[in-house]
């Protein structure tokens, strides 16, 4: 208590201090939400650790360049938002006119994005999202919030199309887990398989907190289908790596969605993830990208061996580059970040960014595959380091 | 419909079946003998899979092995609860007269606890490791080699543990304990030793389940809660109390869930597993295998 | 302690931080919020567990449903009105389900209560998916300032409405039930009517709540709606404050709001465990709540003055 009431009067002291001209050093105040506790808290850390590697990276060099006049170092003021959007929204309201931070950054999934559009756009806080995908966030009036993602559900579809089309995929079997993301990607590929004539020879949702595949993989198996497309999440994930295999799915083509970019995964499953397509759009050797090779090695010094998520953690560097680089123009004016996020172009991990309304609209909705225990950019062909090869038999 | 004749599908259902017996025995070891509502039960899970995944990544030991030392750290934490926290429940008769209420918030408030200390040591971050990944072929069923020795181990521990709790001296003195806690006393069961080594074997059993599953699924500190559901689910379905019944009951659940699904759709799942729960409340709350007798 | 005692109390912890809506912060209309959210959601729960010893784990089920509602004709017919109906049609809802609902009885139902808040969020999940909606978003929900006046005014509508059963005919009947539910039916209490009136009215409240809470939030997502963290949360805060009457829960839920406000900042573990620490606290040692505990020792030190 008597801590919390001495650090209210050092904020106030530090309230007057502002009033004159702020000093070189202070280091700039930058607020975000994540979730620590709740539903989300396993995803947390992988955006997370991506902004203390920027902070880390920023930091080592001496701090944020500002507008060409100087750096200042960056402090972070983060809280655990539960994984409730009601709770995201009082945090930055918190940030914004409590804790009086200089800019804000992302908060974790799309919900919390829409949670927190109303509340940015109120004060006039310029915010670059990451891990936000939908199709309703064109529907954000354009202003205070861009998504730096390129995997919305509509793209995306449209890329997997052209991947199974340009592996010559007949018929197909879909299963997806009945969360958001997953079931707006299929609203958008069932049409796009229909044009492309690709038949569905199966389809089948399942509740995200489901336990067993192997009725609906049997059914697959029996359909025999040249690509099986599983949209799920990590947990789920596992399981069909489980037991696609004693079932002995056989496909050359085999997706599955989120898991296979992050770190866990691949200690869990090593050699049979070999063959494997996953929804990610980055590695770290890749070409025409900026600071890709850096941001992997600091990752992983900074957390013992770790690899960074090769979608979101890669995706919320993303958002800290083109960050930096607005400042780096135009120093922390609020207002004139946000006309630079509007009219610049970024170079980021992804290759060069721009803004087109509120959606990146350079980087390519994109997939990985796992090849020889490495991740590469497989689709589109114009990113790729390496082509899509059949999935071979699974390792033993 | 010849899916429903798949021996894989038999398998799967053994395994998830077998999966809720193990869990959910423990749970309605201490229903039975103590009336305490244990909704942080999925936490025991938790802990156990982070045993065994502790034993793994520091020492290379397999779950096969850690899951004792995940059955004893575990035990050793229901003796803990019991010593320092139940006994004094158990004897207060203003809590007493609303036992079931009062433990179940006990134990939400130490689920709570347990979940964010074990955040605060492990973040939140998911774990995982290989184990017996290669696929074992048995007549026409081809199983990874993990999930094989979840359906063998978790039968096999299963079974004996049913077997002993009915047959054994302490096995008949929980019954007895089960099914009339005052004559128990009076013909002069020591109850408290009963209700503790209930406590003891209930969370032990559990923490070994958590071992076996730490090879199935990500190990995150908020992975017990499902677990938590459907143990009740099944105790329910048995009728509270009865062991024998929830044995059963947890492979019936295991079945419903794997051969519904197949059935009916897999987005049913859930609705299917939790309307068969409600049903049984409203129609049948001694539980399908009960005798008219609500055991309370 | 005498009734105004408890009148002035509920005053206090009200008006107070109502007033300040004209000039404070947006934080601290924020945390106003919060706190006359869950004292609404409280003293609705109250109504039905507290006064019949129905103990319901699954409150949260009226809470998503009247979002879902909500969300469902948002855009259809005016803001005001969508958030009477939602409070409207989960009652309706309430007293078809609660016929079935309510034969169960003691640990039974508890358990109840949690499954079917499970059950009714699956059957959500699975219609949304079926209408292939994936995501709903509210855009151009009312401000803060209004959601703030809102939610006060349910908060205070609860607060009354409890006070007020607490004292009718109808309490004393849900009362009996508690008490014992046997002898009051063969006495001639409507056992099954009141407790079905009860449930009805505990169920208004909260989905009209969820409804508000809705456009605070800006989107609807099953998994939110229905969290059972809500159900468990309001439970605390309801066995922390203490009693079957109005004044209990505020207490709770002030406490509770103020605790997580002063640690959830930087020790957002450290908080839950304090929570839950506390939860057990109160359960072994306190089970009459922070309520009772001031009314025995305020009563004994007006003894002491004698």
């Amino acid at each position: 208590m008597l801590k919390r009431l001495l650090t209210a009067s050092l904020a106030l002291v530090g309230m007057f201090g502002l009033l004159g001209p702020a000093h070189a050093a202070d280091p700039v105040k930058i607020g975000f939400s994540i979730p620590k506790t709740g539903l989300f808290a396993p995803a947390g850390p992988s955006q997370l650790n991506a902004y203390l590697v920027w902070q880390k990276m920023v930091n080592d060099k001496g701090g944020l360049d500002i507008g060409g006049k100087g750096r200042r170092k960056i402090e972070f003021v983060q809280y655990d938002d539960k994984s409730d959007p009601a709770r995201a929204v009082k945090i930055y309201e918190k940030l914004i006119t409590s804790d009086k931070v200089d800019l804000v950054m992302a908060p974790w999934g799309t919900p919390h994005h829409f949670a927190i559009a109303p509340v940015v756009e109120r004060h006039k806080f310029p915010l670059i999202g990451n891990t936000a995908a939908s199709v309703a966030l064109r529907k954000v009036k354009p202003g205070y919030l861009w998504f730096t993602t390129p995997m919305m559900p509509d793209n995306l579809a449209k890329e997997m199309t052209a991947m199974l089309k340009s592996r010559s995929v007949k018929s197909v079997a879909i299963m997806y887990n009945l969360l958001p993301f997953a079931s707006e990607n299929i609203q958008f590929l069932m049409p796009a398989l229909a044009k492309a004539g690709i038949k569905v020879l199966f389809e089948a949702k399942y509740p995200p907190d489901i336990k067993d595949m192997t009725g609906m993989l049997t059914k697959v198996k029996a359909k025999n289908p040249d690509a099986v497309l599983v949209y799920s999440y990590p947990g789920d994930s596992i399981l069909y790596m489980n037991q696609a295999r004693e079932v002995g799915i056989n496909a050359k083509t085999q997706y599955v969605m989120v898991g296979p970019a992050i770190g866990f995964f691949r200690g869990m499953f090593k050699g049979n993830l070999d063959g494997i397509v996953t929804m990610a759009a980055w590695t770290p050797g890749m070409k025409n990208t900026t600071g890709s090779q850096e941001f992997y090695n600091a990752y992983k010094k900074m957390f013992k061996g770790h690899e960074p998520d090769y979608l979101d953690s890669v995706e919320v560097f993303v958002s800290s580059q083109i960050l930096e680089q607005a400042i780096a123009k135009v120093g922390l004016d609020r207002e004139k970040i946000r006309q630079a996020v509007n009219t610049m172009t970024f170079d980021t991990v992804y290759g060069k960014i721009k803004f087109d309304g509120v959606q990146n609209s350079i980087t390519p909705a994109g997939f990985a595959q796992i090849q020889k225990g490495k991740i590469e950019v497989v689709w589109p062909k114009q990113r790729a380091t390496s082509s899509v090869v059949d999935k071979g038999a699974w390792a033993k | 419909m010849d899916i429903l004749l798949s021996p894989q599908l038999l398998a799967a259902a053994l395994i998830t079946g077998v999966l809720y017996a193990l869990i959910s025995l423990g749970l309605n070891l201490i229903y039975g003998t103590m009336r305490l509502l244990n909704v942080a039960h999925g936490d025991l899970v938790m802990i156990g899979a982070y045993v065994a995944f502790m034993a793994f990544s520091l020492f290379n030991v397999g779950p096969l092995i850690s899951m004792f030392a995940a059955a004893i750290i575990c035990g050793g934490l229901g003796w803990l609860a019991y010593r320092s926290v139940l006994q004094n429940l158990l004897a207060n008769s203003e809590i007493l007269a609303r036992l079931e209420e009062n433990s179940l918030l006990l134990f939400f408030g130490i689920s709570v606890v347990v979940q964010n200390l074990v955040t605060l040591f492990f973040t939140a971050d998911r774990q995982g490791y290989e184990y017996l990944s290669a696929i074992v072929e048995i007549a026409d069923v081809r199983l990874t080699g993990a999930r094989l020795a979840v359906l063998v181990v978790g039968s096999v521990i299963s079974i004996v543990a049913v077997l002993y709790l009915r047959f054994s001296l302490f096995g008949l003195a929980m019954n007895a304990l089960i099914q009339n806690r005052d004559a128990s006393a009076v013909v002069g069961i020591n109850v408290d030793r009963v209700q503790m080594y209930s406590l003891v074997i209930g969370f032990g059993i559990t923490g070994l389940a958590g071992a076996l599953i730490s090879v199935l699924e990500p190990i995150t500190p908020v992975m017990g809660f499902p677990y938590t559901m459907s143990a009740f689910v099944v105790i329910i379905l048995g009728g509270l109390g009865n062991l024998w019944g929830g044995f059963l009951a947890g492979l019936l659940l295991g079945f419903l869930e794997i051969f519904g699904v197949a059935v009916t759709g897999p987005e049913w799942r859930s609705v299917l597993v939790y309307g068969i729960f409600i049903g049984i409340l409203i129609f049948r709350p001694q539980g399908l295998l009960g005798h008219g007798r609500i055991a309370r | 302690m005498s009734n105004s005692f408890k009148f002035i109390c509920i005053a206090a912890v009200i008006i107070i931080p109502g007033s300040l809506s004209g000039f404070a912060s947006e934080y601290m209309l924020g945390i106003g919020f919060t706190l006359f959210m869950y004292i609404a959601l409280a003293q609705s729960w109250i109504i039905l567990s507290g006064m019949t010893g129905y103990i319901s784990l699954g409150h949260v089920v009226f809470f998503g449903s009247g979002a879902y509602v909500f969300v469902l004709i948002w855009g259809l017919v005016p803001v005001w009105l969508g958030v009477a109906l939602s409070g409207l049609v989960v009652g309706f809802g309430a007293i078809i389900i609660g016929y079935p609902v309510l034969r169960v009885r003691g640990p039974y139902f508890v358990i109840l209560s949690f499954g079917l808040a499970e059950l009714v969020k699956n059957l959500v999940l699975i219609n949304e998916a079926r209408m292939y909606v994936s995501l709903r978003p509210v855009f151009g929900a009312p401000p803060l300032a209004q959601l703030y006046i809102a939610m006060l005014v349910l908060a205070v509508g609860a607060t009354v409405l409890t006070f007020w059963i607490r004292r009718s005919r109808f309490g004393a009947g849900l009362r009996s039930i508690r008490e014992d539910e046997w002898a009051a039916e063969t006495i001639g209490v409507p056992v099954a009517r009141l407790k079905l009136m009860a449930f009805a009215l505990s169920g208004v409240v909260p989905a009209m709540v969820g409804a508000i809470f809705i456009m605070r939030s800006g989107i609807f997502q099953p998994g939110d709606a229905f969290n059972p963290i809500v159900s468990f949360t309001i439970v605390t805060m309801v066995i922390i404050g203490g009693s079957d009457d109005a004044p209990g829960p505020l207490l709770g839920v002030a406490f509770l709001v103020i605790l997580q406000e002063l640690l959830w900042a930087n020790w957002p573990e450290i908080y839950m465990i304090i929570l839950g620490a506390l939860l057990i606290g109160f359960v072994l040692f306190a089970p009459g709540g922070i309520f009772s505990w001031l009314s025995k020792n305020i009563s004994r030190g007006n003894k002491n003055a004698a």
